[in-house]
């Protein structure tokens, strides 16, 4: 019996044992087991600061007044010569055509072909009549006319030699102006020496500004010369000043220093000042080149004006020859026919003409100085129906940019904003401002369409740019990360951190405090309502948080 | 106590015990299920908007043919506000920014990032309104961005997304692009693994961009996803205007309320739903949050059926206990009235003995008295067990004689 207590004894003891050091370790690491069961916030601290709440937005530069460079014709091109960024002078060559007539050209020539068969067959039949007809000597003679048929044949046949002799000779003096136009036209550089003579005048001005710099600049050190021979004069006899010597001296070589610079850029001035001289020389001596050929021209063009003023006479004679012995044998029918085929070539032989004044020659040139904003033809393809071939951004003229904000956005801009070019590393030259603000036309009623002058010497048309445009930063007292920002029901709020000491170590809990929210950019946000400086304010958390709870800071 | 355990027969403890037993795995797994249910962090907005209730949350989910545009959600948003003011539902909460609602939608789809290290196609969620609301993955770094801030320029890499493209997940504030146009970092969020969530669609690299920028450079088949957390007066009043005055034919969307989705009436409705749940006829893919929902309901389900199973035997061992007992009575009313009555004039006399008996008595040590009274109980309860024990052999060399 006795061994039956003590055995129960026993086990109670060990019960009571293991229960202690249970209870123990429960103490001891309490708070540690409790730390894992919560949930781990990170915090930041509740802080003044700016809000700049900027538009981002990225646009395509583009010419503010482009230059679309058209030809008439639809002619297939040879081989283009620039590339889209390239910057030509006015006559560069932008693309060789292939040497086939236009399409245009050649319909006017295979009319104009037609036509004059057309001619030829009505003036072969008024001839056939002619010869054929049953003429009464009474109907000449009543017309008061002496000659025979084969005499007016002969007539008519010698009117018509003339008149071809005298059209060869316009085709002749025509085909000479086009020689003399080709010459033109190859010779590589404008007659147009202006901006060569600036070139050098601009040169020459720099060199009589940097000469009578010069001058200045070695009359002040011959003044200096004087000044210390005299100073050293002075302290020879003990009457001088060392200091003020030294100082003379310290000038003199300034002054020095300041002629050899003077002198080397005298020596770089006269450089420019050659080079842009020869320049003009060899531009003048194209000039030469050009004023042989336009007298040349001159004098074909004069030449062809005779050449056709006596085709014209030719013409008429030979018309009114045709009409007048259709009048006598009634044969107006045939002759009216020929004046008609006549007035058709001439219709089509104007066309041919003025298609071929109009044909481009081989190549197409840039009209104006620029640069090719965008190039609208290829190699072995014919030029658009349209007709342009390039477009140029004239030199000196602006360019433009703009993207589709919502309206919401356009509130935060306005015109004259600058803007501030993201990676502005890249473009440190480019200026970007705020121009005009109208509704996009995609989406008037909910976009409005920002449009930015853009300037600099690196800008190009078709360049993406990136930009931040935005109203000027305002400070604020109380800045929280946008990720403390929380809502319900209740409003928006920020969950702070509370702590309360305890024997067995500090405890935290989150707690609510209700915000407003000012102002918002990209990471943070003015709040106001019970917020003071430095509060702990929970970021994220590993779990949902909700006020009042205990919570584990996070390490860092 | 110890009579009437001594008075059970093997069977009885046997079925005592094992309805125990069922009764603490009922309650184990009621534990579970309550946990299971408080973790689906995303389906307790309600709870989160408005701590006192009257709120709840609906969630629509829509097919492709079902067009909806964000003209349309805005429509939507006019109508509700007019509604609640009808319904004089208003706020009042003195914070100048309270709402009474809360609304987000969004759309899947695939869209390619890059950056100077290199590029990536993941799979993307074009959000508008407060999608971050009601979905919180872990934030590693930044925060999140609404439908409704300034600029929609905002993109939010998942950990793989931003090792991918940066090598690093501290990417907050640094630029990506997507179809040429760039776009910033606002945050790195931690995916959520595990078999569960892959199968649910988290099973690659994943960003959430505006759905501006996934309708404008990426691929999606428009909105199919709207959630909102709005006041709930009545049972039912939230999920019912919302299917009413969305305006989308029944085909082409699913309706349902997040709030009440894990209690125990919607996980035993589940249960009768058994072998027709998995049909569809509609042509709706679920976002992973809702696969993942699904995928706990379907859990939950089975876990509710244990538990039904755990709850029923205990009680029907209760119930037959009752019955047998009620059955095998000797017991009237009239003689429990008068045993109580026995019992009670009993005490009144043992109470009377006591006062006369005095003080004479406490002297006669009962310490002494009682350990022979314990003494003699032990020798009997000894006596008792020897006797059981002589019985149990008996029965087994009788057992074992028969057998032969």
């Amino acid at each position: 019996m006795d061994e039956n207590r003590s055995k129960r004894k026993e086990w109670v003891k060990n019960a009571a044992i293991v229960f202690l050091i249970i209870l123990l370790l429960l103490t001891f690491f309490s708070n540690t087991i409790q730390n894992y069961s919560l949930p781990e916030v990170a915090t930041q601290y509740v802080e003044s600061g700016s809000i700049t709440a900027k538009i981002r937005g990225m646009g395509v530069v583009e010419s503010g007044d482009p230059y679309n460079v058209k030809i008439k014709e639809v002619r297939e091109v040879a081989s283009v010569e620039v590339k889209v960024g390239d910057k030509v002078e006015a006559g560069q060559v932008l693309c060789t055509l292939t040497e086939a007539d236009s399409q245009q050209l050649d319909q006017a020539k295979t009319d104009l072909e037609q036509k004059q068969q057309a001619l030829e067959t009505a003036q072969f039949n008024f001839e056939k009549q002619l010869l054929t007809g049953n003429y009464e000597v009474s109907i000449m003679q009543n017309a008061g006319d002496t000659g025979t048929v084969s005499g007016y044949l002969s007539q008519i046949y010698s009117a018509k030699n003339e008149m071809e002799a005298a059209q060869t000779k316009v085709d002749e003096w025509n085909t000479v102006i086009a020689n003399i136009d080709m010459q033109l036209a190859y010779n590589p550089y404008s007659a147009d020496v202006s901006k060569e003579t600036k070139a050098v005048n601009e040169a020459q001005a720099e060199l009589n500004v940097i000469e009578n710099d010069l001058t200045g600049a070695r009359n002040w050190l011959t003044s200096l010369d004087a000044q210390i021979e005299q100073e050293k004069a002075a302290i020879s006899v003990s009457s001088g000043d060392a200091s003020r010597l030294d100082n003379l001296l310290s000038q003199r070589l300034t002054a020095n220093q300041n002629v050899i610079g003077l002198e080397s850029r005298q020596r770089s001035a006269e450089q420019n000042l050659k080079n842009a001289q020869a320049a003009l020389d060899a531009k003048k001596g194209t000039a030469d080149l050009d004023n042989t050929l336009n007298q040349q021209k001159a004098f074909a063009q004069l030449s062809l004006g005779n050449a056709q003023a006596y085709f014209e006479l030719k013409k008429t004679a030979y018309d009114d020859l045709i009409k007048n012995i259709g009048d006598t044998y009634a044969l107006s029918e045939l002759t009216d026919a020929i004046a008609n085929a006549q007035k058709d070539v001439e219709e089509a032989q104007a066309k041919v003409d003025k298609l071929t004044s109009d044909a481009m020659g081989g190549e197409i040139t840039a009209p104006i100085s620029g640069l090719i904003t965008s190039i609208n033809v290829k190699s072995g393809v014919e030029t658009p129906s349209d007709g342009i071939v390039f477009t140029m951004q004239p030199e000196g003229k602006g360019y433009t940019m703009s993207f589709s904000v919502t309206n919401q956005q356009a509130t935060r801009v306005s015109v004259g904003d600058p803007a501030e070019l993201v990676n502005a590393w890249r473009n440190d030259d480019i200026q970007v401002t705020l121009a005009s603000i109208k509704p996009d036309p995609n989406n008037p009623g909910q976009n409005k369409l920002l449009t930015f002058d853009v300037t600099g010497e690196s800008v190009i048309a078709g360049q993406s740019l990136n930009v931040t445009v935005g109203s000027k930063s305002a400070n604020y007292d109380y800045l929280v990360p946008n990720s403390a920002i929380r809502e319900d029901s209740n409003g928006k709020f920020i969950l702070v951190i509370t702590s309360k000491s305890s024997p067995i170590g500090t405890r935290y809990f989150a707690s609510r405090v209700d915000v407003e929210v000012l102002a918002s950019d990209d990471t943070k946000s003015a709040v106001s309502g019970a917020v003071e400086s430095y509060m702990y304010v929970i970021t994220t958390s590993t779990k949902p948080v909700e006020a009042g709870k205990q919570v584990r800071l996070a390490n860092n | 106590m110890k009579k009437w355990l001594r008075s059970l027969s093997g069977r009885q403890i046997k079925l005592g015990i094992s309805t125990v037993i069922s009764v603490i795995i009922f309650l184990a797994l009621t534990g579970v299920i309550a946990l299971l249910a408080g973790r689906q962090t995303e389906q307790q907005v309600a709870r989160r908007w408005d701590s006192e209730g009257g709120v709840a949350q609906v969630s629509c989910f829509f097919s492709p043919n079902a067009k909806i545009t964000q003209d349309s959600i805005e429509s939507f948003e006019h109508s509700l506000d007019n509604a609640l003011k009808e319904a004089s539902i208003e706020q009042d909460s003195p914070n100048p920014g309270a709402r009474l609602w809360a609304d987000a939608y969004s759309a899947d789809g695939t869209i390619t990032l890059s950056t100077d290290r290199g590029s990536i196609e993941a799979d993307a969620l074009g959000i508008g309104g407060d999608f971050f609301l009601f979905h919180q993955p872990l934030l590693l770094n930044g925060s999140y961005f609404s439908g409704n801030d300034l600029m929609q320029d905002y993109v939010i890499l998942d950990r793989d997304a931003s090792w991918q493209l940066f090598g690093s997940t501290d990417v907050v504030g640094m630029t990506v692009n997507i179809a040429g146009r760039p776009h910033m970092v606002i945050g790195v969020v931690e995916r959520p693994s595990g078999k569960l969530y892959e199968a649910a669609g988290l099973d690659g690299t994943r960003v959430f961009v505006s759905y501006e920028t996934l309708s404008a450079y990426g691929k999606s088949g428009g909105i199919n996803h709207f959630e909102i957390v709005m006041p709930n007066p009545v049972k039912q009043y939230a999920e019912n205007y919302v299917r009413e005055q969305l305006g989308t034919p029944e085909k082409e969307v699913e309706v349902l309320e997040n709030s009440s989705r894990y209690r125990i009436g919607k996980r035993l409705l589940l249960l009768f739903d058994f072998g027709t749940r998995s049909m569809n006829g509609k042509a709706i893919i679920y976002p992973y949050w809702e696969n993942v929902a699904r995928g706990y309901e379907d859990i939950l389900a089975l876990l509710t059926l244990f538990q039904m199973l755990f709850l029923i035997y205990p009680s029907g061992v209760v119930l037959v206990w009752i019955v047998i007992r009620w059955k095998n009575k000797t017991w009237t009313a009239r003689t429990v009235l008068a045993a109580l009555q026995d019992k009670w004039q009993r005490a009144g006399d043992r109470r009377r003995e006591q006062r006369k008996s005095g003080k004479g008595k406490e002297e006669k040590s009962w310490l002494d008295d009682d350990s022979e009274e314990k003494q003699k109980r032990r020798q009997q309860k000894q006596e008792e067990r020897r006797r059981r024990k002589l019985d149990r052999e008996f029965q087994a060399d009788r057992k074992k004689s028969g057998k032969r």
